[in-house]
């Protein structure tokens, strides 16, 4: 009886969702980044029905965006792909510094190069790309990450790399000391070159399935973002992110308006509610990343004690956007890789 | 389209059917407006992207430009001069030979299932055809999935050859046997139904009738099955070859996306290349090489033809 009378209202909320028009909020966001809990509230709470698409690479939002009339409400894009955004005309001014959201925001975090003015983006998580190896066929140092561009021993072989180069070339640039979007041919033709001297000994270059793949052993080691490497690692996978001298790859995230939304209302909504320092918590403890937010600190899961992935002491640097004399090197960098 | 001039005769000759009591035309729409639509628009944009001029950062202004083009050819080198680059080319090569390899064993393999399932009672046929035809109902990704656990290391054939002495760990993924094993299982039936369906309708009596007349097994297949059957073959030939120059899941996945194939090239321009024209460009290529194909195989078809 309880179950019938639970479908019937099931059906019937769905049925108002989409009877509303203005009852509907479309996320695209990075896959499985968004608690599934703080949906549920969110919907409940203002009577929104939620449809959420993710994306597993900046370029896919990118391309989707520019394609047009992409129909989402919000998106979160990582800084240099926040940036190409704002100067396109992809994404909407709402305001963001007039929000409530925006007083939540760590000061650190506020009015970067990325937004200077933070009037379209308010940021939502961050953190760090490089290499994990799998400590059961691994147990040699990890302090450099020339242990992975250059290895020797248990990793030749078992080396596993992202299948696009944004981020692995951008590591491959902080071990040569290259600057990030660099537009000097001859300095890129060395990350080529560190790429091609690597490519034997590398098994894969997969941004799919990488839990599975370095849990397995098919690989031993592979590029990957921190707060997955955490949620495997509490989950019992022998995984440990390789905090390396020359420094992490750094990004965050952000919540932004794609110019066209059609729910925009509910989008500014959903921002101000994630925001809460009680709702940022909870999506920081989902998501394990590192969260921008002032959160409710006597609720984080994620301290450092408990997290110390997410606090390096290495140095962090974040991916800029490059000029596109510099993305045509990285681009040709990737291409002769895998010619 | 032209062809609604010759379904729309002038009104000035009245001795013509009107054009709302043309059956044809009416009875027709549907298929001009799904070719139109479904076929004609994309690939007329695809071609107008391929001579536009690349955006800043992705997208594109439509500026003519034959840029994209050259650059399939021509490119800055590392020292900074414009030079003769093979790395596309040697991409598009790559790719043919994939394709080619695919289309090549899945016919070994498909000829002799087809005729098999084809020489049995009604019942059994039927059971056998929608048995070839169940991967179908599971997604691709899911079927490429379950080859990496099968090839991958402690996976089930891993596991069976180790007991014959294999090192253990050993896996099978990340090479061309496993790109190629998931490529042949993924068309396989694409090649089995048309080959079926031709050797099906092969009539038994000219087979006895070339061993009345002493052919032996090998001509009877090379004079007299082969040829009737070459239709089926063709078009087995053409769904699973087309499909696969494009393929991009079974490169990455299993092959371990070291060296890029045609379908991944594009994709990157699109995406991490921001050169949307070039990706179009590419496209273009591809899409000729295909006609080219298609035209090369239906003569070579209609020459058979003529023979038989």
């Amino acid at each position: 009886m309880m179950k019938r009378y639970l479908a019937t209202s099931a059906i019937a909320l769905c049925v108002a969702g989409a009877a509303h028009a203005e009852g509907q909020l479309n996320l695209y966001v990075w896959a499985e980044s968004i608690s599934p809990d703080l949906i549920a509230k969110f919907s409940q709470e203002h009577d929104v029905q939620v449809n959420v698409d993710g994306y597993t690479s900046n370029e896919d939002l990118l391309t989707k965006l520019q394609a047009g009339s992409s129909g989402y409400d919000l998106a979160t894009p990582s800084q240099h792909f926040l940036r190409i955004m704002i100067d396109e005309g992809l994404i909407q001014n709402y305001g963001a510094n007039t929000l409530t959201a925006y007083e939540n925001i760590d000061p650190r975090w506020r009015n970067q190069w990325w937004d200077e003015s933070q009037e379209y983006s308010i940021p939502i998580a961050y953190g760090t790309a490089g290499f994990v190896v799998n400590t059961e066929l691994y147990n040699g140092p990890t302090d450099s990450l020339g242990h992975f561009f250059e290895p020797e021993g248990d990793l030749v072989g078992k080396i596993a790399m992202l299948s696009y180069p944004d981020e692995v070339v951008g590591a491959a640039q902080l071990y040569l000391g290259v600057p990030f979007c660099s537009e000097d041919p001859a300095e890129m033709k060395r990350v080529l070159d560190l790429l091609m001297a690597q490519k034997p000994a590398v098994a894969v270059y997969s941004s799919d399935n990488i839990a599975s793949r370095l849990a397995s052993g098919e690989v031993a080691t592979h590029f990957w973002w921190d707060g997955e490497e955490l949620k495997a690692r509490v989950n019992g996978a022998p995984f440990a992110l390789a905090m390396t001298k020359e420094g992490l790859v750094g990004w965050i995230d952000s919540m932004v308006i794609p110019v066209g939304a059609p729910n925009y209302d509910n989008a500014i909504k959903f921002i101000e509610f994630i925001s809460e320092p009680e709702n940022a918590t909870e999506q920081m403890n989902f998501y394990a990343h590192s969260s921008p937010m002032t959160l409710v600190e006597e609720n984080v899961v994620y301290t450092k004690e408990v997290a110390p992935e997410l606090y390096p002491e290495v140095p962090v640097e974040f991916s800029r956007t490059c000029s596109p004399a510099a993305q045509d090197l990285v681009t040709r960098v990737w291409t002769q890789l895998l010619q | 389209m032209s062809d609604s001039a010759l379904h729309n005769p002038p009104l000035d000759r009245p001795h013509r059917p009107r054009p709302w009591h043309n059956l044809p035309f009416w009875g027709l729409l549907p298929t001009w407006v799904l070719m139109g639509f479904a076929l004609l628009v994309p690939v007329v944009i695809v071609a107008a992207v391929s001579v536009a001029t690349r955006g800043t950062h992705g997208g594109f202004t439509w500026d003519f430009n034959l840029a994209s083009y050259r650059q399939i050819l021509f490119n800055e080198g590392w020292t900074g001069e414009m030079e003769f680059t093979p790395q596309y080319l040697m991409i598009i090569a790559r790719t043919f030979v994939l394709a080619g390899a695919t289309t090549l064993i899945c016919l070994i393999f498909a000829v002799p299932v087809a005729y098999f399932i084809a020489r049995q009672t009604a019942g059994t046929k039927a059971v056998l055809i929608y048995l070839v035809t169940l991967p179908f109902w599971v997604s691709m990704i899911l079927r490429v999935y379950a080859w990496m656990i099968i090839l991958g290391r402690g996976g089930p054939l891993p596991r069976f050859l180790e007991s014959f002495g294999l090192p253990p760990g050993t896996s099978f993924m990340f090479n061309d046997f496993a790109t190629l094993t998931a490529m042949v299982y993924t068309y396989m039936p694409l090649m089995v139904l048309p080959v079926f369906a031709s050797i099906e309708k092969l009539d038994v009596t000219l087979i006895e009738a070339a061993h009345d007349l002493y052919a032996n097994r090998w001509t009877t297949v090379r004079k007299v099955i082969l040829p009737l059957t070459a239709p089926g073959i063709v078009s087995g030939a053409i769904l699973v070859f087309v499909p696969s120059l494009g393929a991009v899941l079974e490169p990455t996945l299993m092959g371990g996306g070291k060296q890029m194939m045609m379908g991944s090239l594009i994709q990157l321009q699109f995406g991490g290349g921001r050169n949307w024209p070039f990706g179009a460009a590419i496209a273009m290529t591809l899409m000729c090489f295909v006609v080219i194909f298609l035209i090369f195989t239906a003569h070579r078809a209609a020459r058979k033809g003529d023979v038989a």
